[in-house]
């Protein structure tokens, strides 16, 4: 591909911008033209595989037959056979208090942690914030195998709490399932929370200060609706990370806290079946709510006042991946 | 005055910090600990741990390096290909997407914020004996071909689960980017590729070592993708986890693997910081 | 009604963490299901009817109703607290005798979670999960185990008036020498299944089974249990299933990494599914499953072999957890599923071996005379069977064992 001909090079060093044309591109740049469209080509392809699944569970989900791929009519069986399930009733109400529960705690421990971390003392600081990153890095696996192991040896049968206490055993159950993933999902919350923190408008709170606003006042009148988009992206993606969660579950559940994530996964053992595509579908549908919430809200917030958060949850998430 | 105030002010810090640090040292640092304990322990004759210490678990894992080699090579690979799909596909909504970026990124979070282990367990459907298989079976009439329960599967399924992590932050930086440099090294004649590699892709790096981070990590102790996508034939350290610790309740040597992992994490994790902030100190276009 | 069983079997075959057992007794069930909507019996929920309509002939049995009353419980039954939490293999229990249990004890919560293997549930016991499950059924030789980590109490036998049915061979056996913790539910064995339409040699020993897979490159199922896969090399060198031996483990290991190579698939769940597509052609199995194979005209040509140069049986047995929540409906439980009429329905549903004697009375002579299920008692004299001991957590055994799961399929 050959350079355009260029005029010779002027005197003083040339600015972009502003001496140089603009946008000027070679007549026939058919190279350009290919680029640009396998550019093109390439993301739709790419959004084309992000979305064949969801789309595959989705349309499968209402297929009026038993076998999976053999389109033989919409019907609504197989939600209705689902959402009758005794089982599944329960495994989703299950699902639905882990995941609550998880991000209500996160959220509020979390956001209390970002307002305080910027408070502490750099001792404090340097340890916390690496205890932070631990918690993101080590994988769920680790988690969930050394908690079960802590729990073993604290709550469990011959535990220390048994051997001090003298009486039963606290043993597995909604507590352990929810501090579990508490550890990831607060710092998950924190870091959100931080980086709005960091790219708040300070000038509204210095206003606050100078017209004799307690620090009290001034936190819940300028500061926290500043937050607020923040702490609800933490929430909603903490209780996706919740309601989702497999591994951790299944390591420490106790009775009658099986979720639809180990059912899911314990029915695939079986093999697919199209009641599970049902019961997939509404996870999606539920988790998809969720986000779709979330972003109404923010935006809803964002115009209020007049905060901008671009393209709301999802601009958060990319927000805190590029901080 | 400022005494009183500044104690009442550290209160608040502490109330502030406590249940955070309470959660992380209970159920984080304490549970590290334990199983770092374990790790140079003896299992008991029904299996969990019973005291002692000596480091031949570490040395067992010379033998059992497998699962390791599995994991970072699935690793490694999906992170390879998630630049490679990711970025022409950050690049372009970063510079050709315009007005319409923020619809383009709301697109890429929703798969990724909907059920981690549907989407995954979808891939079943569309590559079984129903799906590509059975496709290609008709075509070619090779009834055997299979996907499913083969590492390219899992690989498949690595990439798809973990692409818009690697995506976000390279969005980021090419968002960032100054197009006018672009365009200067276009107008003073240099070609597309010598403009890609001198100027967009540098700039681009500190996207890419990130992207690259946020996605080898948890693909390293993934267990979940591999353990459907590759019908328990693909054997990961997430696997190997599982068998010591839920099949063969060999707590110690569980815990040695486990330790073996994190401390690969951590020094990948120590190599991205260090890269990072040399990065910073050298550059003055872009940000990260 | 085909429609209701079709949907009961779906809902039980999506309960969470089957397991060999479970799949096996699913696939049973689907089986029975089918049988019985051919032979349009009335209601399912009535155990005794079923087999009756089932079968036209059934040696030894009075008209069923008239067998459960003469075995009603004879001791007063003190009514139970109302619940039943239940902690077993997936679908190990018939479903209409959990409704009839239900419906006779005034229980109306009855739940039923699953493991998946017996170290699964000794590591959520240990980590403490007790205190928070009635009754379950590990496998014997776990007893021991069990018992030394307080993990389930003894049970009450003044309140399993039945128990008297179990044979005596199942008795006072080293797991639990003076039966104190354990009501012995069904048994098996491990063996070898073929496809004899593709595998043309002769596979009766597991020698055998190791020299032919070659030929079977990728068409080999394995069940994903250590305990029964180490069988097959000891065996066929001539050792104890229970061997701790480091020079034999090690002689046992080579023909496992001779193996590995050739094998689709670790699988306790869906073997059959892949024996019956011919997917698998030879595996190392358990029973359960089989029987449908077998009597489809499709994949008649299905055997399962009890190999010539031995091999394990498995005993599963009912335990009361200790610190039950529901201590009276556990012990009503236990005294219930040894009803012969009930007990027999299980076995029909699960195609295990009952240990119950009158129940055997009940039980459709095919199935008794089926020696996949209900083994000659001159093989157990032959010796060809031995029982396992929880040899689990030895150490060799386990590394050899992530050595054989990491080398699968591979080349």
């Amino acid at each position: 591909m050959t350079a355009p001909a260029t005029p010779a090079a002027p005197a003083t060093p040339l600015v972009a911008g502003r001496d140089l044309p603009r946008g000027r591109r070679p007549a026939r740049d058919r190279f350009g033209v290919l680029v640009e469209i396998w550019l093109r080509g390439h993301t739709w392809l790419v959004y084309g595989f992000l979305y064949l699944p969801i789309v595959v569970v989705v349309v499968f989900s209402f297929n009026a037959n038993t076998r999976v791929t053999n389109w033989t009519g919409f019907s609504l069986h197989w939600y209705e056979f689902v959402l009758n399930s005794k089982e599944i009733q329960r495994n989703l109400i299950n699902s639905l208090i882990v995941g609550f529960a998880t991000a209500t705690v996160s959220t509020i421990i979390g956001t209390m942690a970002a307002l305080g971390i910027q408070r502490a003392p750099k001792w404090f600081r340097l340890p916390f914030d690496a205890l932070t990153y631990v918690s993101l890095i080590v994988p769920e696996i680790v988690i969930a195998l050394s908690t079960l192991v802590f729990f073993a040896v604290t709550i469990g049968k011959n535990g220390l709490i048994s051997n001090l206490t003298g009486g039963p055993e606290i043993g597995l159950g909604y507590h352990t399932i929810v501090g579990a993933l508490s550890v990831f999902n607060i710092s998950l919350v924190l870091l959100l929370v931080q980086a709005r923190l960091a790219n708040m408008d300070r000038t509204h709170i210095e206003a606050s200060f100078d017209l004799y606003g307690t620090p009290w006042r001034t936190f819940w009148q300028i500061t926290f609706p500043q937050l607020l988009p923040a702490i609800v992206a933490g929430f909603l993606l903490s209780f996706t990370f919740a309601f989702d969660d497999y591994i951790i579950t299944s390591f420490v559940h106790g009775t009658n806290q099986t979720t639809i994530p180990l059912y899911v996964f314990g029915a695939l053992r079986k093999g697919v079946n199209p009641s599970t595509n049902a019961v997939a579908a509404l996870m999606l549908f539920i988790t998809l709510a969720i986000l779709l919430i979330g972003q109404y809200v923010l935006s809803r917030q964002a115009r209020r006042s007049g905060t901008a958060g671009p393209a709301g949850v999802a601009g958060m998430i990319v927000e805190q991946q590029g901080a | 005055m400022t005494a009183r105030v500044s104690r009442r002010s550290s209160l608040l810090t502490g109330v502030l910090l406590l249940p955070a640090s309470l959660w992380y040292l209970l159920l984080l640092v304490a549970p590290i600990i334990i199983v770092i304990v374990f790790s140079f322990g003896e299992s008991g004759p029904t299996g969990g741990y019973a005291g002692g210490f000596t480091s031949a678990n570490y040395a067992d894992l010379a033998k059992n390096v497998d699962p390791f080699l599995t994991s970072l090579r699935l690793s490694i690979v999906g992170t390879i290909l998630c630049v490679l799909v990711g970025l022409p596909l950050a690049y372009y909504i970063a510079t050709r997407a315009g007005r319409r970026k923020s619809l383009f990124i709301v697109l890429l979070v929703i798969p990724f914020w909907t059920s981690f282990l549907i989407r995954t367990y979808a891939w079943l459907t569309i590559l079984g004996p129903e799906g590509l298989a059975g496709f290609i079976g008709g075509v070619f009439g090779d009834d055997s071909w299979r996907i499913l329960g083969t590492e390219w599967a899992v690989q498949l399924g690595l990439v798809y689960g973990y692409l818009p992590l690697m995506v976000f932050p390279l969005y980021v930086t090419l968002e960032r980017m100054d197009r006018s440099l672009v365009e200067a090294s276009k107008d003073l004649g240099a070609g597309r590729w010598a403009t890609f590699r001198q100027i967009t892709f540098p700039i681009a790096l500190p996207g890419v070592i990130t992207g690259s981070i946020l996605v080898f990590i948890p693909m390293i102790g993934e267990y979940v993708i591999p353990n459907i996508l590759g019908y328990g034939r693909v054997f990961t350290v997430g696997s190997a986890l599982v068998l010591r610790f839920l099949e063969a309740r060999d707590w110690p040597v569980g815990s040695a693997q486990a330790v073996v992992l994190v401390a690969i994490m951590l020094v990948s994790v120590t190599f991205y910081v260090w890269f990072i902030n040399r990065g910073r100190r050298s550059r003055d276009v872009s940000m990260l | 009604m085909a429609d209701k069983d079709l949907e009961e079997i779906l809902r039980r075959m999506s309960q969470t963490k089957v397991n060999r057992r479970g799949f096996m007794a699913g696939g049973a069930l689907a089986g029975m299901a089918a049988f019985l909507a051919a032979c349009g019996a009335g209601k399912a929920s009535e155990a005794p009817a079923s087999v009756a309509a089932g079968t036209p002939a059934v040696p030894g049995s009075a008209a069923p109703s008239e067998a459960l009353a003469s075995v009603a419980p004879a001791f007063s039954q003190e009514p139970t607290e109302g619940h039943l939490w239940m902690y077993n293999w997936s679908d190990y229990v018939d479903a209409s005798n959990i409704e009839e249990y239900k419906k006779r004890y005034a229980v109306d919560d009855f739940t039923y979670d699953t493991y998946a293997s017996n170290e699964e549930l000794l590591t959520k016991l240990q980590a403490g999960a007790g205190g928070q499950w009635d009754v379950g059924a590990p496998t014997a030789e776990f007893t021991p185990a069990l018992v030394q980590g307080g993990f389930i109490q003894k049970i009450d036998w003044s309140k399993v008036p039945n128990a008297k049915y179990i044979d005596k061979q199942f008795k006072g056996l080293w797991w639990d020498p003076n039966d104190e913790y354990q009501l012995p539910k069904d048994w098996g064995t491990t063996g070898i299944a073929v496809r004899t339409k593709y595998v043309k040699e002769d596979v009766s020993s597991w020698k055998k089974f190791f020299e032919v897979a070659p030929n079977y490159h990728g068409k080999i199922v394995i069940v994903d249990s250590p305990g029964d896969v180490f069988v097959a090399p000891l065996k066929a060198l001539g050792y104890s299933v229970n061997s701790v031996d480091p020079t034999e483990l090690g002689k046992a290991r080579d023909l496992l990494m001779g193996l590995a190579p050739h094998v689709l698939a670790l699988d306790s769940d869906q073997y059959q599914k892949k024996l019956q597509t011919g997917e698998a052609v030879l595996g190392l199995t358990w029973t359960g499953g089989l029987d449908e194979l077998i009597q489809d005209p499709k994949t008649a040509d299905t055997k399962y072999i009890i190999p010539s140069d031995g091999t394990l049986y498995w005993l599963d047995t009912w335990v009361i957890f200790a610190s039950p929540p529901h201590p009276i409906a556990a012990h009503a439980f236990l005294n219930f599923i040894e009803e012969p009429a009930i007990q027999a329905q299980e076995t029909v549903t699960n195609a295990y071996a009952t240990p119950n004697d009158e129940a055997k009375k009940l039980i459709p002579q095919k199935i008794l005379d089926d020696p996949t299920i209900f083994v000659p008692q001159a093989i157990f004299d032959s010796g060809l069977l031995e029982s396992a001991k929880d040899v689990s957590t030895d150490k060799l055994r386990v590394d050899i064992w992530a050595e054989f799961k990491s080398k699968i399929g591979k080349a």
